[in-house]
Parts: structure tokens; C-alpha cells; sequence
């Protein structure tokens, strides 16, 4: 049996960055939106995995859409984030020419950025290194993009879903979407989990299942695939002291390694580009984390092994074409955020008001804001980094328990995160939420006394506790 | 004039015998994230009560060192921050095995891989990581998480120790335990969680957890003294297992890197 709720004027399928954008600019209209994920958590694809770069939109191809909706998103950033609660600093990228041919490719892609709009100029080596000090001796030139910046692209996504839902939009995680009813050239419901969701219109948000929906609804086949990059994450020491992002010069086929300091002061090394078939494969292999460290060593010297907490591997879509943002040519109110590749998240401002703009063609009632729509989330404070910390522990005795000391994570925040509109529902989605054991220990100090507070917070017995999928427990029954 | 201060991280035998040697040299505060001192060698043991009288120092204990900027460390407790000046830290914080990243190994991200701490932690407060463990490492975490997950109620634990090295206790084998002398996991395998780990070499061993115990690397959490931080000596012997006698000739080495970074300008 499926539980039929009311009919809704939108049903999102996709809790990534670009489904959560989507869900957070429609949640200020008048129309009734739910959102469906089929994984446990929100962000568990492309969105946690990447660089959490905001491109400015240099080095997207001129004249696509998505060097459009790119930069359409880029001056915005600083507001957005403050009223989302996410961190973000507009800190420049550096594309370093090492060689004589890297060199010779600079103008090329000066032009590029130009056509697009984007601020882009030639620097020296030197004065690449006067921007960035880190930046290897043997840099010759470099194209420095300055309005590029830096965004925690996990607290960007759950914040979007946050205000969505507090805005009354519907988040159903752990609900997969097996089916459609249609009733000719209009699907009438969508299901998901164990529900029928009556649907007025359906937003394909899907990520690199994307292609799948639309087979599903009956709308056009699309191809896409899997693109997987290997990463290394480094510790706050050397992240710290990083002032730009620092890339190699993009060649045809690949943008290449990048050294990303993160909004926590991180440093992330990668993505590489391997395309496969299996979008559950997020394996890492020792061959190919070698040649990401050698490409970052060979930009940044001071990249060392000793900084090196975590590598791990994450799929991106791939297809072909990139960018399907609109209408579904055979469905009628199947509109699709689909085949965003890798600048989702620098593009999501822009392509969820495209979706909003295409579902009023289509008669949705979208066109307006409500005035009493919640428009901003209230900071939860943190207590890394944070000015005063004595204030906060006055004002909440559980700032003073520190229980992730890496990230320097208190009681207080992971409690939070159990209290959300969209609340953390296992280890990996506290780690999303206060980044408790993704620090330099990897867990080793702190686990433990992060899945009893899990355990509490969320009301599940130790042996429940899931690291991300319900089947990914922490424990196993003991005995039998 | 009043003596300088000092700050030791870690209130365990090697931070507290520093704390002692400094006395009548610095005025020394000690901090421990848990309430009591010990560390590794407990509260109770007779050595942390001796040299607690002996430091006779000011000891913050439940409280979490996060900041040093090379004049002043910021502390979190629940009774709120404080900001003690130093002119030297002592960082004395322990010791972890090394993390799955550092050990290079492969493979997906499936549930099940646990460092050793975790793991012995847990199965003492009844969650048993896994009912098949495989343990990389064949120290004294190995031994401990090997003890404390068949206590657990652990159907059989293997022990891969990849330098060949097992302690006395576990070299001596035991009716649920498997001993791979030498073998040393490169890759892990499963989907929701482990399934099984591949070692060098090629073969594989079927497992549902797989339990870090290999290395001792020093521990350190504090922002700015993770690295070479300004005015810090680090006191963290990697002696496996952790000694008594290491942890008190360790604290005496750091008091007297301390005295000479307080004599230099």
C-alpha cells in the first residue's frame, strides 16, 4: 500500500545542490513543492564530492547555457551565503603556466574568459607569487581569475533544503523514485518510497540518475554517465596558509589538477576524470592518488605527504549533451535541471530561477513571492574561528564540550544538526552538518563519543547508529 | 619577578613528569580533555598520583587546548574559554595509529573501517564493530581492540601485522584469533559495509570490519601547534606499547627543551 497525500503543485526529484536550489527558490512562491531523494541523507552525490569552487564562469565554453547560468550565479554569492548560513570567501583562482607551451595557451583562454564576461588577467610569475606565495618558483605566467571563489558546497545544498523547508516544502529522503503515472502527455503522479505523490509537475533534478527519471516518465532518453575524480584532503596547517585557489592552465580535455584551500581552511587536492559505467563505484586507487599529489606538488612545493587525513573518490555526471535545463520535449510537465556536470553548485542560483521561470510558463503558480516567506536562516554559531568564544559557552554550556577537537566541533552543534527542519540522520550526516570526525584524526579520537551523542540525539539504539545508509551500521548485533 | 608560565597539553605520565621537572622553574598549567589525569596509564596507577604531588601545578581537567598563537593557548571547558599566556607550550597529547589514508589504502568507503581506539572503545561500552574483525597492525592497539572485541563477543579476529612484529600476548595465539604475520592489507572491499580486505600480494581475506591498529603517530589537535608551532616542544614518546619509564624520560627531555627555549630570547 502507498500513502496518497494531497496532490502538489511540484515534485522535486534530487536532493542535490542543484534539487535543493530548486526546492529553496520555488519554497518562497505560492505552489506546494515536495522534494524526494532516494538516498538516506540530502548530498550524498556530486554536491559533497568536488572542489567547492565557484567558478566565475572564465573557463565554461562561451555561448553554452552553462557559461550563461554560470555567470548569472557569480555576483550573487556573498548575499546568498550569508542568508544560507554558508561559508564563502571570493579569494581568485590561479591558473599556472610551469612551461613554455602552458605559457603559450594563456591567451587563448584570456580571450575565452572575456567573451564570457568573466574578470581574467595575465600576471607574471612573480606576480603570481606576490598574490600567492605558495605558488611554485617555476611558474612563468599564470591566468588569475578573481572573481572565483571558495564555498562549503555541503552546507551550501542542506542549506538551500533548510530554508526549503521551513519554508513548508516537503523533504522525503530514503524515497527513491520507481515509477510515474501518466495520463497522456502529462505525468499525474509521482512514486517515490512508499508514496503516491499526485503531481501538477515534475522537476528532474537527479543528478547522474537523471537519465533514468526521464527514461521513467516516459520523456526524452538522455545518455549519462559517470565521471569520477579522485581527491586528497590536507590538514588546516598547510590549507591555512593558502590565499587562492591554484590550478594548472586547462588543456582541450581536461581542467586539471586543482589545490583548493576550503572554506574550513582545508586543503583539497584534485579532481582527476576518469569516465565509467558504475555510479556507485566511489573507489580510490593508489596510481592515480600518486599523480593528483605530483600534479599539486608540481604547483605548490609545499605540498607535503605528512598533511595528507583523507583521500576518497566521488562521481560527477557526465553527458552528452551538458546542460539540459527546460522542458522535456515529449512530457509536458516534466522540466528538467539535469546534466549539470561539474558546475552545479556554481550555477545552481541561476538554473533553480530558470526552473521557476519555466514552470510559470507552464502554469504553475510560481510568479510571485509570498511576503511572509522566510527569506534568510537564522547562523547557528560555531565555535571554530569564532571571536568570542566565552559568549558562547555562557550562552549554551555545551560550546564548552568539545567532542570532535580536529575541527574543533562542540555538543552543542551536533545537537543542532539533530534539530533541523532536515536533521542528521546518521554519522555521515552529522560530518555534513559540524564536520565532527572529518578532521585531521579521521575519527580516531573522536568517533566514538560522536555516535554516542548520535545515538542520544536521534533517539537510536548503539547498534542502529548508521555511518550513511541504514545498511552501513557502525555495529553488528553481537553474537547470532 | 615571577616565573614564567608554561602550558602542558595532555595530562598523562609524560605531561605531568614534564610538569614536575618544571617546578620551581615555570609556573605550569596542566589541561586534559578528560577530568581526571592519567592518560593511557590511568587515574589510578601510582606514578600519576606521585607526579601530581610532584608537579603540584595548576591542572584544567575537562577541557579542550584548541588555539595556540605562540603567547597564549585558548582552552574550552564547559565552565567557559579561557586564554592562558605561555611562554612555552608543551604539547603532550598521545599518540594514534595511523588512519586509512596514511596506511594507502584503497578501494570504496564502505562502513566497518574503524580505527583502533574506536573499535576497543565501543566493544567496551557493548558495540561490536564487526563479528569477523580483521585488525591491520600487531601492537598493543591490535592487542587491546583483539581483547576487547572477542570479549565483545567477536566470533574470531584476525590479525594482519604487516611489519611481522606481534606483541608477546597475541604472538601467543588463542582459540578465536588468526594470526597473518606480515600481511598487510592494500585495499577494502564491500558495499554497506566491509566484505572483505585484499592484501599485497593478491589474496583476500573475507572480514566485516576492518580495525586500524597499525603505527603510532603523535596525536595532535591543537590549532598552530600541529607542525613546528612557535615556542611548542612536543612530548609524545611513540614507544608500543606506551611505558611508564618512556612517558616520564619523554616528559624530562621536554622540561629541559623548555628550560633552554625559556633561557633563549
Amino acid at each position: 500500500m502507498r500513502y496518497t497525500g494531497p496532490v502538489r503543485d511540484v515534485v522535486v526529484i534530487g536532493g542535490g545542490v542543484v534539487g535543493c536550489a530548486v526546492a529553496w527558490r520555488l519554497s518562497t512562491t505560492g505552489a506546494s513543492v515536495t522534494l524526494v531523494e532516494a538516498a538516506h541523507d540530502l548530498c550524498e552525490g556530486a554536491s559533497k564530492g568536488n572542489t567547492g569552487i565557484t567558478t566565475s564562469g572564465a573557463d565554461c565554453r562561451p555561448g553554452t547555457l552553462e557559461a550563461e547560468l554560470v555567470r548569472r550565479s557569480s555576483p550573487g554569492w556573498e548575499a546568498l551565503c550569508a542568508r544560507l548560513d554558508t561559508p564563502f570567501h571570493r579569494i581568485g583562482t590561479l591558473a599556472v603556466a610551469v612551461t613554455a607551451e602552458e605559457e603559450a595557451r594563456l591567451p587563448a583562454l584570456l580571450d575565452e574568459a572575456r567573451t564570457n564576461g568573466a574578470p581574467a588577467e595575465i600576471v607574471s610569475g612573480e606576480a603570481a607569487r606576490r598574490l600567492e606565495p605558495l605558488v611554485t618558483s617555476e611558474a612563468r605566467a599564470a591566468l588569475h581569475f578573481p572573481e572565483d571563489g571558495i564555498i562549503d558546497s555541503i552546507r551550501l545544498t542542506i542549506g538551500y533544503a533548510e530554508l526549503a523547508a521551513r519554508n513548508g516544502v516537503e523533504v522525503l529522503r530514503s524515497s527513491p523514485v520507481t515509477g510515474f503515472e501518466r495520463d497522456g502527455e502529462r505525468i499525474t503522479a509521482v512514486l517515490a518510497g512508499d508514496r503516491r505523490i499526485g503531481a501538477r509537475a515534475v522537476v528532474n533534478a537527479a543528478g547522474l540518475g537523471a537519465g533514468r527519471i526521464s527514461e521513467l516518465a516516459g520523456g526524452e532518453p538522455f545518455a549519462m554517465w559517470p565521471r569520477q575524480g579522485q581527491y586528497w584532503l590536507l590538514d588546516r596547517e598547510l590549507g591555512g596558509r593558502f590565499r587562492k585557489v591554484i590550478g594548472g592552465v586547462p588543456t582541450e580535455t581536461t581542467r586539471g589538477i586543482y589545490c583548493v584551500p576550503t572554506t574550513n581552511r582545508s586543503l583539497l587536492l584534485g579532481p582527476t576524470a576518469v569516465d565509467h559505467d558504475d555510479p556507485s563505484d566511489r573507489a580510490v586507487d593508489r596510481g592515480t592518488l600518486e599523480a593528483v599529489f605530483e600534479a599539486a606538488q608540481r604547483l605548490v612545493p609545499a605540498v607535503r605527504r605528512e598533511y595528507a587525513i583523507k583521500t576518497f573518490a566521488a562521481n560527477r555526471p557526465a553527458s552528452d549533451p551538458v546542460y539540459r535545463v527546460g522542458r522535456d520535449g515529449r512530457v509536458a510537465n516534466l522540466v528538467h535541471a539535469a546534466a549539470i556536470r561539474s558546475t552545479g553548485v556554481s550555477s545552481s542560483p541561476a538554473v533553480a530561477e530558470l526552473v521557476r521561470s519555466t514552470l510559470e510558463e507552464i502554469g504553475l503558480p510560481v510568479g510571485d513571492d509570498r511576503p511572509n516567506a522566510q527569506t534568510a536562516l537564522e547562523p547557528l554559531p560555531r565555535l571554530l574561528g569564532h571571536p568570542d568564544p566565552d559568549e558562547l559557552i555562557r550562552r549554551d554550556a555545551r560550546y564548552g564540550q568539545v567532542i570532535c577537537a580536529c575541527e574543533q566541533v562542540t555538543a552543542a552543534e551536533i545537537a543542532a544538526a539533530h534539530r533541523m527542519a532536515v536533521p542528521a540522520t546518521s554519522l555521515e550526516g552529522v560530518r555534513k552538518r559540524t564536520r565532527a570526525t572529518g578532521g585531521r584524526c579521521q575519527g580516531a579520537f573522536c568517533l566514538a563519543g560522536v555516535s554516542f551523542l548520535h545515538s542520544i540525539e536521534a533517539g537510536r539504539r548503539p547498534e542502529q547508529i548508521a555511518v550513511s545508509e541504514p545498511a552501513s551500521t557502525l555495529g553488528v548485533p553481537a553474537g547470532g | 619577578m615571577g616565573e614564567p608560565a608554561v602550558v602542558v597539553v595532555g595530562a598523562g605520565i609524560t605531561g605531568l613528569s614534564c610538569a614536575a621537572e618544571l617546578r620551581g622553574h615555570a609556573a605550569v598549567t596542566v589541561v586534559d580533555r578528560v577530568p581526571v589525569p592519567g592518560g593511557v596509564h590511568g587515574w589510578q596507577a601510582p606514578e600519576t598520583h606521585e607526579l601530581t604531588a610532584a608537579a603540584d601545578a595548576r591542572l584544567v581537567l575537562g577541557a579542550t587546548a584548541v588555539r595556540w598563537d605562540g603567547e597564549r593557548l585558548l582552552v574550552i571547558g564547559q565552565d567557559g574559554a579561557e586564554l592562558l599566556p605561555a611562554a612555552a607550550l608543551v604539547v603532550a597529547t598521545g599518540t594514534r595509529p595511523l588512519g586509512r589514508a596514511e596506511l594507502g589504502i584503497a578501494g570504496p568507503r564502505p562502513a566497518g573501517v574503524v580505527a583502533a581506539t574506536v573499535a576497543a572503545h565501543l566493544a567496551e561500552n557493548g558495540l561490536l564493530v564487526g563479528r569477523r574483525p580483521l585488525i591491520v597492525g600487531g601492537g598493543d592497539w591490535a592487542l587491546r581492540s583483539a581483547e576487547e572485541l572477542l570479549h565483545a563477543g567477536a566470533e574470531s579476529v584476525t590479525v594482519a601485522a604487516p611489519d611481522g612484529v606481534l606483541a608477546p600476548p597475541l604472538a601467543g595465539g588463542g582459540p578465536r584469533l588468526r594470526l597473518m604475520p606480515g600481511a598487510r592489507p592494500v585495499a577494502v572491499g564491500g558495499g554497506a559495509r566491509v566484505e572483505q580486505v585484499e592484501l599485497a600480494g593478491g589474496d583476500r581475506v573475507e572480514c566485516d570490519a576492518l580495525v586500524l591498529a597499525h603505527g603510532v603517530v603523535p596525536l595532535r589537535n591543537v590549532d598552530g601547534a600541529v607542525w613546528e608551532g612557535p615556542r611548542t616542544v612536543y612530548a609524545q614518546p611513540l614507544h608500543d606499547p606506551a611505558t611508564v619509564d618512556g612517558a616520564r624520560s619523554a616528559g624530562r627531555d621536554a622540561a629541559r627543551a623548555v628550560r633552554s627555549l625559556l633561557e633563549s630570547p
